[in-house]
C-alpha cells in the first residue's frame, strides 16, 4: 500500500486473524485488503476473521459488497467471518442503500466477535417459527 | 427596500435599520438627493449580497465602509469624466496598451503574492491547481486526510488573494492587524471576523476597508458554502464524500443524515469513475426554500441509454454493482438524472435538513 | 491612517437610537423625533379608515395572510393599526413588546410564518410612509425630518415584532416537541444485553426517526444483544413508516443485536407484506411476554445473522 499511515492492521491471534480498517479506503485499496485478508486467511489455516469496521464513517455499495465477498471466500476456505463495529448510522445507510446484507454475520464490537467465534456455531433461528 | 414589495425581506432585518444609517453617510457626501438615493441603494444591494458571509455585528462597519467606497468611486468617475471632457469628440475607451499594462500588472501581483507563501503551500496549491493532483493523492503524500487537504487549500487560496490584492495595490498593510482580518475576511470565517474584531478595524483602516468590497464579493468561485471536486479516480471519491459531509455538517444535519448525504455522494462518484471516467461532484449549501445541501453530479461520458432502467433495482452494467442511482435515490429526499448519449450525464440530488 | 470621525459619530448615533427610547428621556439624538411624532400620530389618527383599508389592500395583493378570512382580515388589521399607532405615539419598549408579543399569540395558532408577520408589518410601514409622503411633499425639508423621525421608530416595531414572533413561534414548537417527547417511547434497559421498545401511539415519519436514532444508539450505549420492539400499541402505520421501521431492524441486526418484534396487528402486518416485507424473515411474537421469554432464551446463545433486507 502507499507510504504512509497504516491503513489496515491484520493481526494473528491464535486460530483467528484480526483485521481492523483504520481509514477511508478507496476502492482500489479496498480491493487489496481483501487480497491481503484472503491470503493470510489461507497462508495461516485461520478458522475464524473479525474485521473491525469501527473507523469507518461510511460503508457505501462497494465497501459492504467487498465485505460480503471476504466473508463468502473465507467461509470456502473453511473459516467464519464476523464484523464488528459498524456505527449506528452506518448501519442505517446501508440498508438504506437496499442493501442486501444476506451473509453477513456481525457483532457489536471486537470482544463480542471473539466470544461468538469461540462459542457454538450459527444455527438458523428456527425458535421464531415455532413460537407463532 | 422601501417599496416593501418582497415580504421575505424578515431573512435579513438588519438590513432594513441599516437604511438610515447608509443615507447618513452617503448624504454627508453627495447632496443631490437622486444620486445620493442611487448610492444608498446600490450599498444596500452590496451590503446585501455579502451578508451571509460576514458575522452579524460586523453589517454596519461594512455599510459604513461600502457606502464610503461606493461614494468615492463615484467621484473618481467623475473626475475621470472631466480629465476626458476635452476630448468628446473621440469617445473610444482609452488606449489599448493601457490593458496590456494591466495584464503585466496583474501577473507581477499574482508572482508577487505567491511570494509570500511558504514553500510548501506554494506547492501544494501549484500542485493541485496548475498539474491537476485530486487532493487524495496528495494527502497520501502528506500523510493527511483528503478532507484536510480541502481545507488547507482553501486557507491557502484566502491568503493568496489577500497578498494579490495587497501587491495589486502596491500596499504594504500600516498596522499588524491588517493581514489577520483581511484572511477572516477573505476566507469568509465569521467566527475569526468576530474573534479579530474586523469590524472596527474596518473603520479604522482606509486600506482594508478598500480591499473588503473585492474579498467579500468575489463571485461564485470560491465560495464557502459550495465545494466541487473533480472526479478522475478512485481517490476522489472518498474526497467526494467526505467533502460533502463536512460542509452538509456546517447546516447541522443529524449524524445519520449526514451518514446517508456522504454515502449517496460516494455512489454518483463511484458512477463517474466506473461510467465516464471524467467528471465532477458539486456539493452546494441551499437557504431556500429550507435548508438543504444539493449534491450535482456530472460527467462527460457515454450517457445512458435507458435512465429509466438505470433506476430499477439490479439493473448493471458492470461488474457486480447495480446499486449506484437506484440506492443513492433512496437516500436522499430528491433525486434526478439528465442524461444524453454521447454527452453525458448529470445527477443532481438534494436532502432537506428536519426541523 | 485616516479616520473619519463623522463615520464613527453616525455609527454609534445609530446604535443609541436603535437601542434607545427606554430611558424615554425627550432630550439627546431623539429629540426631533419626539417633537414630530405626535404630529405624525395625529395624522395617522385622523386617516385611519383610509389607510387601514389601503393597507388591508397591499396585504391581499402581496398574498400574504391567506388563511385568513375576510372578517377576520378587518378585526386584525384594525387591531395592529391601532396598536402599531399607540406604539409610535408612547415609544415605549413595554408596550411595543407587549404589542409584539400580543400580535404572535394570536397569529401563531393560524398558521401564519415568520416572512408573513414580518411582511404585513414592513407593508403598514411603506403605506404610512407614503401617506407622510403626500402630506409634506410640498415642504421638502420637514419631509426629511419626519421620515427621519419615522422610519427608526417604524424599522424598530419591524424588528421587534420579528424578533418576538420568531422567540413564540420557537417556543411553540418546542412546546410541542416536548410533549412528543413524553408521549414518544424510552428505550428500557431490561436487563445486562436486553432492551425493550414499547412504542405507543400514532407513529409519524419524525418520530419514527427519532425512535431509529434512538434505539440503535441505545444497543451500542448498553451493548445490547437482544432488542424487543413491542408495537402492540400501534394502530396502524402507513407504507413510509413500515418501511423505516424494517430499515430499523436490519441496521439493528448490521449492529449485531437480535431484533424480535411483538404486538403486530393484522393492520400493520398487511402493510408490511406490501412494501414487500418477508415476515417470515423477521422474528415476530404475538406478545410481550412471549417476546421476553424468546430473548431471555436467545441470551443464552446467539450470534445475528443479517438476514436480507426487503430488497435484493
Ligand atoms: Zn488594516
Amino acid at each position: 500500500m502507499t507510504p504512509g499511515p497504516k491503513l489496515v492492521s491484520i493481526l494473528r491471534q491464535g486460530p483467528y486473524l484480526i483485521a481492523s480498517v483504520h481509514t477511508a479506503l478507496d476502492d482500489t485499496q479496498m480491493t487489496r485488503f481483501q487480497e491481503d485478508l484472503i491470503e493470510q486467511i489461507g497462508r495461516h489455516r485461520s478458522r475464524g476473521v473479525i474485521i473491525d469496521v469501527a473507523a469507518l464513517d461510511v460503508l457505501d455499495s462497494f465497501a459492504t459488497r467487498t465485505l460480503r465477498t471476504i466473508g463468502e471466500i473465507a467461509r470456502l476456505r473453511g473459516a467464519r467471518t464476523i464484523i464488528v463495529g459498524i456505527q449506528p448510522e452506518v448501519a442505517f445507510a446501508i440498508v438504506s442503500l437496499g442493501m442486501s446484507t444476506g451473509s453477513l454475520e456481525t457483532a457489536l464490537d471486537l470482544e463480542e466477535g471473539l466470544t461468538y467465534l469461540d462459542g457454538p456455531t450459527w444455527r438458523e433461528p428456527d425458535r421464531a417459527r415455532a413460537a407463532r | 427596500m422601501r417599496s416593501g414589495n418582497e415580504p421575505d425581506s424578515p431573512a435579513q432585518p438588519d438590513i432594513t435599520s441599516l437604511i438610515p444609517l447608509v443615507r447618513r453617510v452617503v448624504g454627508a457626501r453627495v447632496h443631490e438627493a437622486t444620486v445620493a438615493e442611487d448610492l444608498v441603494q446600490e450599498t444596500l444591494t452590496r451590503v446585501l449580497a455579502t451578508a451571509p458571509r460576514v458575522e452579524p455585528g460586523l453589517l454596519e462597519s461594512y455599510a459604513i465602509v461600502t457606502a464610503r467606497n461606493v461614494v468615492s468611486s463615484l467621484w473618481r468617475e467623475q473626475d475621470r469624466h472631466r480629465r476626458n471632457q476635452h476630448r468628446v469628440v473621440d469617445l473610444r475607451p482609452p488606449d489599448p496598451p493601457d490593458t496590456d499594462l494591466l495584464a503585466s500588472e496583474e501577473q507581477g501581483a499574482v508572482t508577487r503574492a505567491l511570494a509570500q507563501l511558504s514553500e510548501r503551500e506554494r506547492h501544494l496549491l501549484l500542485a493541485h491547481e496548475v498539474n491537476g493532483r485530486d487532493t487524495r493523492s496528495l494527502a497520501g503524500e502528506q500523510g493527511s486526510t483528503a478532507g484536510a487537504v480541502a481545507a488547507q487549500l482553501n486557507r491557502i487560496r484566502a491568503r493568496l488573494r489577500v497578498e494579490y490584492l495587497l501587491a495589486l495595490d502596491n500596499a504594504e498593510p500600516p498596522t499588524d492587524r491588517c493581514r489577520p482580518v483581511l484572511l477572516a475576511l477573505s476566507g469568509g470565517d465569521r467566527r475569526r471576523q468576530r474573534e479579530v474584531d474586523a469590524g472596527r478595524h474596518l473603520l479604522e483602516c482606509e486600506l482594508c476597508a478598500r480591499l473588503s468590497s473585492p474579498l467579500l464579493e468575489r463571485g461564485r468561485q470560491g465560495r464557502d458554502d459550495e465545494v466541487c471536486i473533480p472526479i478522475h479516480s478512485d481517490g476522489d471519491i472518498v474526497a467526494a464524500r467526505q467533502a460533502a459531509r463536512e460542509l452538509a455538517a456546517r447546516l447541522g444535519f443529524s449524524r445519520t443524515d449526514l451518514t446517508l448525504i456522504a454515502t449517496a455522494v460516494s455512489e454518483v462518484a463511484r458512477n463517474i469513475v466506473r461510467f465516464a471516467e471524467a467528471g465532477e461532484v458539486v456539493v452546494e449549501l441551499l437557504e431556500r426554500p429550507r435548508p438543504g445541501v444539493r449534491v450535482v453530479a456530472r460527467d462527460t461520458g457515454p450517457g445512458i441509454a435507458d435512465v429509466e432502467q438505470a433506476m430499477r433495482d439490479g439493473y448493471s452494467t458492470y461488474h457486480g454493482l447495480g446499486l449506484g442511482l437506484p440506492g443513492a435515490r433512496r437516500l436522499m429526499d430528491e433525486f434526478a438524472v439528465a442524461s444524453e448519449l454521447g454527452r453525458g450525464t448529470t445527477v443532481t440530488m438534494t436532502k432537506w435538513r428536519r426541523r | 491612517m485616516s479616520y473619519d470621525q463623522d463615520l464613527m459619530e453616525t455609527a454609534s448615533g445609530t446604535r443609541t437610537s436603535s437601542g434607545g427610547r427606554s430611558a424615554g428621556s425627550g432630550t439627546g439624538p431623539g429629540s426631533d423625533e419626539d417633537e414630530l411624532l405626535p404630529q405624525l400620530v395625529a395624522h395617522l389618527r385622523e386617516h385611519r379608515t383610509k389607510l387601514r383599508q389601503e393597507w388591508a389592500e397591499r396585504i391581499q395583493s402581496s398574498g400574504l395572510l391567506h388563511a385568513m378570512t375576510p372578517q377576520e382580515m378587518t378585526a386584525e388589521t384594525t387591531s395592529v393599526y391601532d396598536n402599531y399607532v399607540e406604539v409610535l405615539e408612547t415609544g415605549s419598549v413595554e408596550a411595543l413588546q407587549r404589542y409584539a408579543r400580543d400580535l404572535s399569540e394570536r397569529i401563531i395558532p393560524r398558521g401564519v410564518e415568520t416572512h408573513e408577520v414580518v411582511g404585513i408589518v414592513l407593508l403598514l410601514r411603506d403605506v404610512l410612509a407614503r401617506s407622510l409622503f403626500e402630506k409634506y411633499q410640498r415642504d421638502f425639508g420637514m419631509l426629511n425630518r419626519v421620515l427621519d423621525a419615522y422610519e427608526p421608530a417604524a424599522n424598530r416595531i419591524a424588528n421587534t415584532v420579528a424578533v418576538s414572533f420568531v422567540d413564540e413561534r420557537e417556543r411553540v414548537i418546542r412546546q410541542q416537541q416536548d410533549s412528543i417527547r413524553e408521549l414518544s417511547t424510552p428505550v428500557l434497559p431490561v436487563r445486562e444485553r436486553l432492551l425493550i421498545l414499547p412504542i405507543i401511539g400514532v407513529l409519524d415519519s419524525e418520530r419514527a426517526r427519532q425512535l431509529t436514532e434512538q434505539l440503535l444508539t441505545g444497543i451500542r450505549t448498553h451493548r445490547a444483544k437482544v432488542v424487543v420492539i413491542d408495537i402492540t400499541g400501534v394502530p396502524d402505520v402507513d407504507e413510509a413508516v413500515a418501511d423505516h421501521l424494517v430499515r430499523t431492524v436490519d441496521a439493528s441486526r448490521l449492529m449485531g443485536a437480535s431484533v424480535i418484534i411483538t404486538g403486530l396487528s393484522p393492520e400493520i402486518a398487511q402493510t408490511l407484506v406490501t412494501i414487500g416485507v418477508d415476515l417470515s424473515k423477521m422474528d415476530t411474537i404475538g406478545d410481550l411476554q412471549g417476546g421476553l421469554e424468546e430473548a431471555e432464551r436467545l441470551l443464552g446463545f446467539s450470534v445475528t445473522r443479517g438476514d436480507g433486507v426487503s430488497g435484493p
